[in-house]
């Protein structure tokens, strides 16, 4: 532990400064996927639904030490900070001293593990070596059994890469832009088929692995909390249909656990890059977001929710409403009787929500007063349900009603930049007083009565 | 109406459980309760906590409820809430005379009492999710790992199974400051609990000796904290969304 500069060398807290900079662009930051008990011996377990440790101002959840291993890269990437046209500090971490500070934060119960990533330093197998020496000395030398999560650097030694599956939990190959030939205007140095084939290589993998599981119990497990990649959302015109296909096929095709997309932060200044005068895509983000859960837990596919005539989400409603409500046939659904497949269609029911309603009716007949218990959202729910036969209040099923009542300015204000509001609450505000003044009361008010 | 008053604790209620069925007292006419309850024309029985009924009732609920029921309904009860005790009561009694198979006594959601019990375990399972992350450990000068906690349910005992499994060879010590409860774990042997307040008077001045590498772990873990928010995304409200002010209070990354 040493503050001070010594010899030139930067110190612990700015190295940790200068790489957790540089990796923060990086989203996944899930602990999830492994369920590992302690050994009774070493430090750490897993828990499946993953643990978040703590989160940070802009709300998203600090679950790993997410840090590069150096922010020294060869390629010239446009939208990267740490390019190699960038005048900015460089710095590398040993891998002891990432080994230490892992070890330490983990003891204090401030991370649930480790995402290692970096820079190329000089070339893809000398960076993955790197890794993989880090990683074999937390596993072999320090013991460590928490979650680690590592990059899988493309055109790196398969070799190398089949090593690491063996110590990491999980391994990602970020994809950067949706298609080949974005990748190819703003990352001149990679390529897309440099990166799907480490991609492959991990899918591949992870079924040898399952086979051999059945063969030898005890024999070890290779990403074991499956792979994940992700897109940088805005940098390039792709539609939001273009990016969704993408998505789909890299669920069917690679399996991948998770794909991340990652609103694009203006960093580099460059020509080629698109101005956002509104700040980063953060509702398209959003979008996209609700519409890759629905492709993984609600069964629905991508031609479904767009198409080439209307390649982009509606901003006003969620992708679900939004289908919901250009469906109308397929509506109202009654909550008794209807298949699982169908309840999960209907806005304001989740996942949980229908598989509660499935177990609840079958010892009695569900009301509107259960729905809301079950936790159903009602607001959403109430236009395209019936609970025997009957609807909650008279409603039309008509596509304009139904928008107009959905898109409720009151609902809408959800995405200011920060919701937060100093505005002090005044005396004479008519919004205050929703009913206005009735004329019993004007006289007792006058004279002070009220 | 017959109203079992008994004292608030997993044993306490269970023995009075136990009462109800050994005194063949109907379930709908009968109230289990944790605090001074009297209803007109009611008949009023105070039930003594017994280690023996406790372990058939456990037994009984883990047999016919199975593993998981049986963890709900002990997060449900350990919920600071006056109502808990009846709503597992009549949960209970419900679950065993309509013979709900294992895994599914929480299923009929749309009955009162299953519902409240199920809201309360998923309160006290939601805290001590929260907890697992949100707690913070302090090295102190003699490197015992030192944790206090202020959480609204009782759940310091899962709290511990949990850390026990992840550091088993460290010693430590989580302290629940609002019911002055310590959870003990020496390195490598099973862990204890410990009640009261002159315990806590006793060890209060040696849990502010801070080892020297704790501050320097400290003021990293903040640096890392504020380094990783990106600026342009800014967004206070999700972050009080997802971490509650009662939980920072204890954090060091926000002291």
């Amino acid at each position: 532990m040493e503050y001070l500069i010594q010899n030139g060398e930067l110190s612990i807290m700015q190295k940790l400064e200068i790489l957790t900079d540089a990796a923060k662009y990086d989203v996944a930051c899930t602990s999830s996927g492994v369920e590992r008990k302690g050994d009774g011996k070493h430090m750490g377990n897993c828990t499946k639904a993953g643990i978040c440790h703590s989160f940070s101002s802009d709300g998203r959840c600090i679950s790993l030490l997410k840090i590069l291993m150096t922010n020294e890269c060869i390629f010239d990437c446009k939208y990267c900070l740490n390019r190699k046209s960038n005048d900015v500090p460089r710095a590398t971490f040993t891998p002891e001293e990432i080994c230490t500070l892992t070890m330490e934060f983990y003891r204090r119960n401030y991370i649930e593990g480790l995402f290692l990533s970096s820079g190329i330093i000089q070339d893809p197998t000398f960076t993955m070596e790197l890794l993989y020496r880090t990683i074999w000395l937390l596993r072999n030398q320090y013991h460590f059994n928490g979650y680690v999560h590592v990059k899988a650097i493309p055109g790196a030694d398969p070799e190398l890469v089949e090593r690491m599956g063996y110590l990491a939990d999980r391994m990602s190959v970020n994809l950067e832009l949706p298609t080949a030939e974005g990748l190819r205007t703003l990352a001149p140095n990679k390529h897309r088929k440099n990166i799907l084939t480490p991609m492959r290589q991990i899918q591949n993998g992870i079924h040898a692995n399952k086979e051999e599981l059945i063969l030898y119990r005890k024999s070890p497990v290779f990403v074991s909390g499956g792979q994940s990649t992700q897109m940088i959302i805005g940098a390039t015109p792709e539609t939001d249909y273009q990016i969704l296909n993408v998505a789909e096929n890299l669920y069917q095709k690679f399996e991948l656990k998770r794909v991340f997309y990652s609103a694009f932060v203006k960093v580099n200044e460059d020509k080629s890059l698109p101005a956002l005068p509104g700040g980063p895509p953060l509702l398209r983000e959003h979008r996209l977001y609700q519409a890759d859960w629905l492709l993984r837990f609600y069964g629905f596919k991508a031609e479904e929710l767009l198409d080439e005539k209307r390649p982009f989400f509606n901003v006003m409603l969620d992708p679900k409403e939004d289908w919901a409500v250009r469906h109308l046939e397929c509506f109202p659904v009654e909550i008794n009787r209807a298949p699982y497949a169908d309840l999960l269609r209907v806005p304001g029911i989740g996942v949980k929500s229908a598989r509660r309603i499935l177990s609840a009716r079958r010892s009695t007949k569900l009301t509107f007063q259960d729905l809301k218990k079950l936790g159903v959202v009602m607001k959403r729910a109430v236009y395209f349900i019936t609970c025997g036969g009957r609807m909650m209040y008279p409603t039309k099923l008509e596509e304009d009603y139904i928008v107009r009542n959905l898109t409720d300015p009151k609902e809408r204000i959800r995405f200011g930049s920060d919701g937060m509001s100093y505005r002090q609450m005044t005396l004479f505000d008519d919004g205050m007083f929703p009913n206005g003044v009735r004329q019993e009361e004007v006289l007792p008010a006058a004279v002070g009565e009220l | 109406m017959k109203i079992y008053h008994c004292e608030d604790s997993l044993e306490g209620i269970f023995t009075a459980i136990y009462n109800t069925y050994e005194d063949h007292s109907p379930a709908r006419d009968t109230m289990v309760t944790t605090i001074e309850e009297n209803l007109l024309f009611s008949e009023s029985v105070e039930v003594v906590p017994d280690p023996e009924k406790t372990v058939k009732v456990i037994r009984t609920l883990k047999r016919r409820f199975g593993e998981e029921d049986y963890e709900s309904l002990c997060l449900a009860l350990s919920s600071p809430k006056p109502e808990k005790a009846q709503a597992v009561y009549r949960t209970i009694a419900k679950g065993l005379s309509e013979k709900c198979p294992p895994g599914h006594l929480l299923d009929a959601m749309a009955d009162t009492y299953v519902n409240q019990t199920f809201s309360l375990a998923r309160g006290a399972g939601n805290e001590y999710h929260h907890l697992k992350g949100f707690t913070r450990f302090e090295e102190l000068e003699n490197t015992i790992l030192y944790s206090k906690i202020a959480p609204k349910n009782n759940i310091l005992t899962f709290l511990m199974v949990h850390f026990a499994d992840r550091f088993p060879m460290e010693d430590f010590l989580v302290f629940d400051a609002g019911r002055y409860l310590f959870g003990i774990h020496p390195a490598g042997k099973p862990w204890y609990t410990l009640q009261g307040k002159d315990a806590w008077e006793r060890v209060q001045s040696e849990t502010e000796k801070l080892s020297t590498a704790e501050l320097h772990y400290r003021e990293l873990f903040r640096s890392f904290c504020h380094t990783i928010a990106i600026k342009e995304r800014e967004n206070r409200d999700l972050q009080r969304n997802m971490l509650p002010l009662r939980f920072q209070e204890y954090m060091v990354e926000f002291r």
